[in-house]
Formats: C-alpha cells, structure tokens, sequence
C-alpha cells in the first residue's frame, strides 16, 4: 500500500543494500529475492518498513534489504519489533529468525510475541541445523542426524513449530518452502495482510551442513493445502509432483491434526481474528483522558 | 511533655498486621503539621510469613525534625512492639538508643510467660525502658469482629497520643487512606484507633511535642520509586517496559497508573531481557523509553545493554539495588551492583552510569539519564537503591523541567548533577542516526563492528576506531563533569567518600565531626561512571581518603567504589565502612568508624 504522495515506485533495484555473503546454494538468497518481489508487488515503502532480526544466517538479511533494519541479538528480534511497533505502529515490521533462533534461545518470546498478536510477519527460516555456529543440532534437527555436538545422531524428536504457533494461539500460521518462489511471495502476501502476528514457517536449504533436510529437487513427497476462498494457491510451477488438499483454515482442530503432517504440507494452516497487544496497549493510552503535565505533582502535596 | 526537635521511632507488628499502613497515615499528618519526616520501613522477603516468628518482622522506622533531615539516622529513641519474639528480633539490630522506651504488647503473653519473661529481662539488662500494656477488652471485641485486623490503629493511637497529635486531625488521614472501605469497616478502625488514643499507655508527662514549622513553600511527600516515575513522566519518556522485581516494581505499579494519562505506554514483558528489547526498538523508532529492574535483571539484560553500545542506539535502565547475590535480601539495601553497571555486558561496552541519593535525585534523574543517552546515543543505568526506593521524605514541590528536546535541557537539571552541558560534536561511529519513517536515510543497525558508513566492517584499524569513537563519548561526558557535592574541609586528615545513598549519613557524620574541631572532608558522587577529571588532586589534599560503602570489604578485598577510585585515582583510597548487613548506615556508626580510624593512624 503506496504510504506516500511521491510516486516513484519502488524496484528490485531500489531494495538492494550491501551483497549478500551466504554460501552458494543457500536457501536465505532465494529468501531475499522473494521478499523482495513482495514488496515491490505490494509497493511497501522503504522508510516505513524495518527488517527485524536475532543472529545466525537469517540474521544477515536486514544488511541486505534497503530498508530499516536492526541485525540485534540471538533470540531476541521479537522484543525490539515490538518496542517499533508500540513507538511507531504505522511501520510495516517483519522478523527473520532461524530454526535455533526462534525456537530455542528466542522460544520464550516467540511464545509471547505469538500470543500478544501484534502487527508483523515473522519468518521461521527453518534448515534443521545451526548454520553459523557450523552445523550443531537445532531444535528442529531430525532425530538420529548426526551433528558436531549429537555425533552419535540427535537424540531428540524435533519441535513441532507449526504445532507449537497453533499452541501458543497464533492467529495466523503457514508454512511454505523458500524454492518454491510463487507459493513463497503468495505467503508472504498472505500474511502481510493479516493484521497481528503472521508466522510463516519457511522451508529452508542449507547445502552446507544439512543438504539431507529438504528434497527440493522431487515434489512427490509434499501436499499443498488450498481453500479457494483464503488459502495460497498450490505452486504447480514449482512442485509439479505435489499433492493437492482442499482444506479450510479456518478450523482450530483442523489446524492441530494437520500440523502432524507438518514438515510435508505447505498452505495456509490456520487464520483468525485475534485481538493485538499492540493495539490495545496504544487504545488504553487513546482512551485515557489525558493530564495536563502542570499536574504531575499535585496530589502528592501535603 | 516534652518538645523535642529530632526523634527517632518504630512500629513492629507481625507482616500483613499493617504496620507500615499505621506509619503512612502517622507521617502524612506530621507532615501536614510542618515537621520533616523521613521514613524507612522494614519489610520481609516472603509475602506471608507464619505470624510470631522472627520471619515475620515488618514495621516501620520514623524519624522526625523540625528541619530537613537526609537519612534515617542511627538510633531508635521509643519503640512500639507488637510481641516479644518480634522485639527479640529487633534487638539483634542494635539500633535502639540508651534508655530507649519500648512499649511491648502484652496480649500474648499468656502463651508464652517464659519467652515474654525473658525478652523484657533483656531489654531491661540493656538499659531499655519497657513500658508493657495490653489492648483494651472493647477494642479487643471490634478487632475480632474484624476478623483480626485493626491492631494497627490501636497502635496509631497509641503512638497519637504520645505525639499530642489532634484526634480528628488524625481521623482525618485515616478516613483519606481507607476512603474505600465500606463505612461499617471504616467507622470500626476508627474506634478502634480512638481506644488506643484514650488507652494512656504513657503519662501525659511523658508525652512528646514537635511543635512543627509552617513552610513557606508548596511541599510534596514521596518515596524514590514513586518519584523516579513522576520524574520519567516529567523528562518525556514515553514507553516504560518492565518486568516483576523487588524493589523495582512500583516504579511500574506507578506508570501503569500515569503513563497513559500522559500519553505514554507501559508494557509488562515476559521478561528483563525482554524488556530491555523493547526499551531499543523503541528508541531506535525514536521514543524514549526506560526499563527498571533489580541485581539479578541487571545481569539478565547485559546483552543487549552491549548491543546498545554497539548499535548506538540509546536506551535507560534504572537498577534499584538489593542485596546480592542472586535473591540475597531483596527487601534489604546494598551498593553491590556498581561493577555490574559501570564495567557489566561484554566485550568493552562504554556506558555511563547515574546514583541518585535522595528523592530529588529520582525525580530529575530520568531527564539527566536521557540527555546522556540521546546525545551520545549509549545506555545509561541508575543505581538506585531499596533504602532509597521506598523511603518517603518531605520536600520542596519538584519544580518541573517537562524536558521535550533533550538538547534544550534546563541547566538546573544538569546543576543537580554536577554537570555541564555536552559537547555540541561529539562523534559517532556511525554518521547516519535516523529512525524509520524517513525517507532516503534507511539505514540498518547491528551489534558487528561497522565503519562510519554504517556498512560492516571487519578492518583492523575500523575496530580499533569503533572503540575509540566509543570511548571518547564517555570521555566526553567525563570532560561535561564538575566537581561533585563537597562537605566540611577541603583539605585536612581525612575525605569521607561516598556515592548513592550513602550522602545523608556523609553529610550529617561530616557536620557532626567537624563541629568536633575533627580536620575532616566529605565528598558525595552521583555520577559514578565516568567520574570527573582532577580527583586525584582533591584527594591528594587530605591525608586519608576512606570510603563509605554498603557493600563487603576487607584487608584483603577492596570494596567496589574503593577499587574504582584506587585505579582511577592512584590513591589509597580504603574502605571505611565496608558492611553489607542490609541496613541503611548509620551516621553515628560513621562517625565512630572516622574517629577510630584517625586514632589508629596517628598512633601508627
């Protein structure tokens, strides 16, 4: 949405910022050139958006994005967003957090951020393994897969992060796969248009440490959830193979039963209208009749 | 009856029995008479401790004068006590004076003949005078058919009574601070405070005066917390972001009630990391905004008070300081967290950090705090502490600064903290400082090194430069510093120093030992890090500098202020006071502590 009289629109080029410094074959470009297309669909104005994120690979893409942006501490991208969005709410905020970001230094404020609602797109980057740390076990590594600090294979099952967005009370969760470029700017769409927190849990291929994550060169082994009236359409261009499931957003239970199927369905899992912290801290001020600060002190004269 | 013009009381009562209620309302009408009053009161770490043990002492420690008064003082003169196993406690503290009055409740005594028995005995051995008395049957009745609530006003009463304070003067206060309780309730309370009142506990003999001044300006009553919140009000922040901490959490009981209706928001975190998260992204969107913990939330948000160093984006945190480590004494006071601000987080974080010793202080801090912060663009931390935080005192109405832009701050402010305005170039690390919402100024911010472009950098020389810059904002504030508050002589044998709450006791242990013909010094810092240029002059003007810090210290481990102004100074600087019992320091005790001091060093 066009937040200025000005009409120069903005371009790919427009959004460049410094070269990016992943590895070859990492997910996260193709993570930037998405986002990037989105905003140039959606003509999002560079002053007023802000890059939010923790650290690790995902980290980085704030540095690469002509926006605002702060590149801030591990874990904790979610308590700076909100402190944006409680200052300045007219700012369009997106989070970029990895699997270990999100999921296990950050997880008390993803719980938090999930439950208070407030205005932003949060982006899982989710490739199974710690990648700037070079390749320990994350919370989202396969059991067995054997890692530098689990050499004898990760002990644990995986955390479920579809399941724990529903369990926290998201009001919108999907989940998409970096490679698949339609399906990923159609998400991203999605959830910006959503007003609260829109988790978008991202697919992610990290050749380096975990190239056995995600087979993105075969399509047969995912599902595409589609609703006609809500959902993201299925990306036929990019997964040719891929299943195809009518299935309604729109249902809690539906939603947690389907989250089991989670890594191997990609749609728009669960949306609805959530109240927002942001909005009611802001309002509670608004509705205040307001003091004259001459006051401050006056009823603590004796 | 006897006028007095300094004196020194306490209430004790079982916690929950509402001690400090009976204090608040005694206060308010002395106050209202003219008389300084300064209030400390004792509070346990739990929030119900079983009734009659040693566990569940609470009260509140008084003081009163005909001028103003700067701290607690050292000694007791009477004392209100609601059983003997609480005034067996108390005397542990030795904070009672020679022949002080304690006025003990009988009405457990039956239980516990043996206990009682020796309790007084005790008092009695150590020159106390104990004046016992029971509560009246009719008032006894009223306070069970108040479920057992009500003995405080007995007590206030009591004590009412014995300060010739007018009955319905005092009703007055008492119907103001229960003005919500339904009137059946209220007019009981008020009966039952009018048995205490005519109880004659004391010979009218005995009774005391303060006759009190008329002031001649508007005063105000208030606590450091709840004046550190009217003050965050007053210097423009507009976002505070907390988390539960004794005894930092009625600075946010307090904003949750204000903030709003100054246009502010107050956001309760999940917790202190998070807090302070929010505290930076609202001032990188251009909002100042403040955070308030204690020790061990200190520790907690030391990360991102690096990044804040690092990203340059400002951000405020007070510390209201307990006893340490970890839980310690979270309802008793210590100056134990002044290496964790100054020299805390990681990798040689620059940051300055603020003491407040007074209610004055905490009120005016925030606009002193956001002035440092906003044209350097670092975090700054207020030390603040539990004695300072829940002491009420009596002061002047706060002329107000209603600080906007933080370069136009009023000169008083700065005055009250012994500093000069800042350089007008001080230099950044990064050239571009905008906040989102301008056009052609995007820009992003990270904790890794950068150049001036803003744009990473990993350079040798662009590190050492990041430092540099760094750096030179502290010592740019540093240079901005005048010469703190100074008491007694400015030169002679010995310079008593101290930082934080510790003034009230310098200044009054100073006058005291100089009207002794004592060739002595006091020196009292509210800015802590950077301390001013030219110290090692000052000090070098006497012949000893000794600390007074509540915080541990021995031949063998430096206090922590002693250390920072061994290394800043090169002087000896030793630790005087260098105790960590949770208790306010007593002026009495500092004094003594001086005099011994001189004695031994003369003799060495």
């Amino acid at each position: 949405m066009p937040n200025s009289d000005v009409v120069n629109p903005v371009t790919m080029k427009d959004l460049k910022s410094s070269d990016p410094r992943w590895c070859t074959g990492c997910g996260d470009y193709t993570i930037l050139v998405g986002l990037r297309k989105f905003m140039v669909q959606n003509q999002i104005f560079r002053e007023n958006t802000v890059n939010i994120s923790g650290i690790g690979c995902s980290g980085r893409i704030p540095h690469y994005m002509n926006t605002y942006g702060i590149h801030s501490i591990h874990g904790r991208a979610i308590p700076i967003a909100l402190g944006i969005a409680l200052a300045k709410p007219e700012l369009k905020l997106f989070i970029h957090s990895g699997d270990g970001d999100s999921l296990s230094i950050g997880g008390n404020h993803l719980l938090h951020g999930i439950k208070k609602n407030f205005n932003c797109v949060y982006l899982l980057f989710d490739n199974q393994i710690y990648g700037l740390t070079k390749s320990q076990t994350s919370p989202t590594t396969r059991q067995g897969l054997p890692t530098p600090s689990h050499p004898s294979g990760a002990m644990i099952e995986p955390i479920n992060p579809i399941s724990f967005a529903l369990g926290a009370g998201a009001s919108f969760v999907a989940t998409t796969a970096e490679w698949m470029g339609n399906h990923f700017v159609e998400t991203l769409d999605a959830a910006f248009k959503h007003p609260g927190f829109s988790f978008v849990h991202i697919a992610q291929r990290c050749p380096k440490f975990n190239p056995s994550a995600w087979n993105f060169q075969d399509s047969s082994w995912l599902t595409f959830l589609v609703d006609e009236q809500a959902g993201i359409a299925a990306d036929s261009k990019s997964a040719p193979d891929a299943k195809v499931q009518s299935y309604s957003p729109h249902s809690y239970e539906n939603a947690m039963a389907i989250s089991k199927d989670v890594p191997n369905v990609f749609g728009l899992v669960y949306k609805a209208e959530k109240p927002m912290y942001d909005k009611l801290v802001l309002d509670a001020t608004k509705n205040q009749k307001q003091k004259d600060l001459d006051d401050l002190l006056n009823d603590y004269i004796i | 009856m006897q006028k007095k013009s300094n004196f020194r009381f306490e209430l004790l009562m079982d916690a929950g029995n509402g001690a400090q209620k009976a204090g608040d309302i005694l206060i308010k009408a002395f106050a209202k008479k003219g008389v300084y009053v300064f209030i400390e009161p004792i509070i346990p770490a739990e929030i119900s401790p079983p009734k009659r043990t040693p566990f569940s002492l609470s009260g509140a420690v008084i003081r009163l004068s005909d001028s103003d008064i700067t701290n607690i003082g050292s000694f007791s003169d009477l004392v209100l006590v609601e059983h003997e196993i609480l005034l067996e406690r108390r005397l542990q503290d030795q904070e009672f004076t020679e022949g002080c009055t304690i006025l003990l409740d009988l009405g457990s005594k039956k239980r516990a003949q043996d206990a009682y028995e020796a309790v007084e005995k005790k008092a009695a051995d150590a020159g106390y005078n104990v004046v016992s008395f029971m509560i009246s049957e009719e008032a006894e009745a009223l306070i069970k058919s108040l479920n057992g609530n009500g003995k405080n006003m007995y007590y206030l009463g009591i004590l009412a009574c014995l300060f010739n304070v007018d009955k319905d003067f005092l009703i007055s206060f008492i119907k103001q601070t229960f003005k919500k309780l339904p009137k059946d309730k209220l007019d009981s309370n008020i009966q039952i405070f009018e048995f205490g009142f005519n109880a004659q506990v004391m010979d009218e003999a005995d009774s005391l005066l303060f006759e009190g001044i008329t002031h001649k300006n508007e005063k105000v009553l208030l606590d450091g917390n709840t004046a550190l919140a009217l003050g965050v009000i007053d210097a423009g922040i507009r976002l505070y972001a907390g988390y539960p901490i004794t005894p930092a959490s009625s600075i946010m009981h307090s904003l949750a009630r204000l903030l709003p209706a100054y246009g502010g928001v107050l956001h309760q975190a999940e917790d202190e990391i998070s807090a302070i998260g929010t505290v930076i992204g609202s001032y990188f969107a251009g909002v100042p905004a403040i955070t308030a913990t204690s020790g061990p939330g200190l520790s907690l948000k030391q990360e991102f008070i690096g990044l804040s160093v690092a990203s340059e984006i400002p951000c405020i945190v007070v510390d209201v300081q307990r006893g340490g480590p970890s839980t310690g004494l979270p309802t008793r006071t210590e100056q134990t967290d002044l290496f964790a601000a100054a020299y805390g987080s990681h990798g040689d974080g620059p940051k300055v950090v603020i003491s407040v010793a007074n209610v004055d202080d905490c009120f005016y801090v925030p606009h002193v705090a956001r002035y440092i912060a906003e044209v350097c663009r670092l975090p700054v931390i207020i030390l603040s502490d539990y004695m300072i935080s829940v002491s009420y005192r009596v002061v002047d109405k706060l002329k107000q600064s209603k600080l906007d832009d933080v370069r136009k701050i009023d000169d008083f402010v700065l005055d009250h903290f012994y500093m000069n305005r800042l350089s007008d170039s001080i230099e950044m690390v990064k050239e571009n400082q905008n906040s989102p919402g301008i056009p052609d100024q995007m820009r992003r911010v990270t904790g890794l090194n950068t150049g001036s472009s803003g744009a990473i950098e990993y350079s040798a020389d662009s590190n050492h430069r990041a430092h540099e810059v760094r750096s030179k904002k502290i010592h740019a504030v540093r240079h901005a510093l005048k010469m703190p508050e100074r008491f007694g002589s400015d030169s002679g044998d010995l310079l008593l120093v101290g930082w934080g709450s510790s003034r009230g006791a310098i200044e009054e242990a100073v006058q005291s030992l100089v009207n002794d013909g004592v060739d002595v010094g006091g020196l009292h810092f509210k800015m802590v890090y950077p301390l001013p240029l030219n110290l090692t002059d000052i000090f070098q003007s006497y012949k000893h500098v000794v600390t007074v810090e509540m915080a541990y210290g021995d031949s063998l481990k430096a206090t922590p202020f002693s250390m920072m102004l061994r290394s800043e100074t090169l002087c000896d600087v030793q630790g005087l006071i260098c105790e960590a019992k949770g208790r306010p320091i007593k002026p009495i005790y500092l004094i003594e502590k001086a005099q011994a001091f001189l004695k031994e060093v003369q003799h060495a």
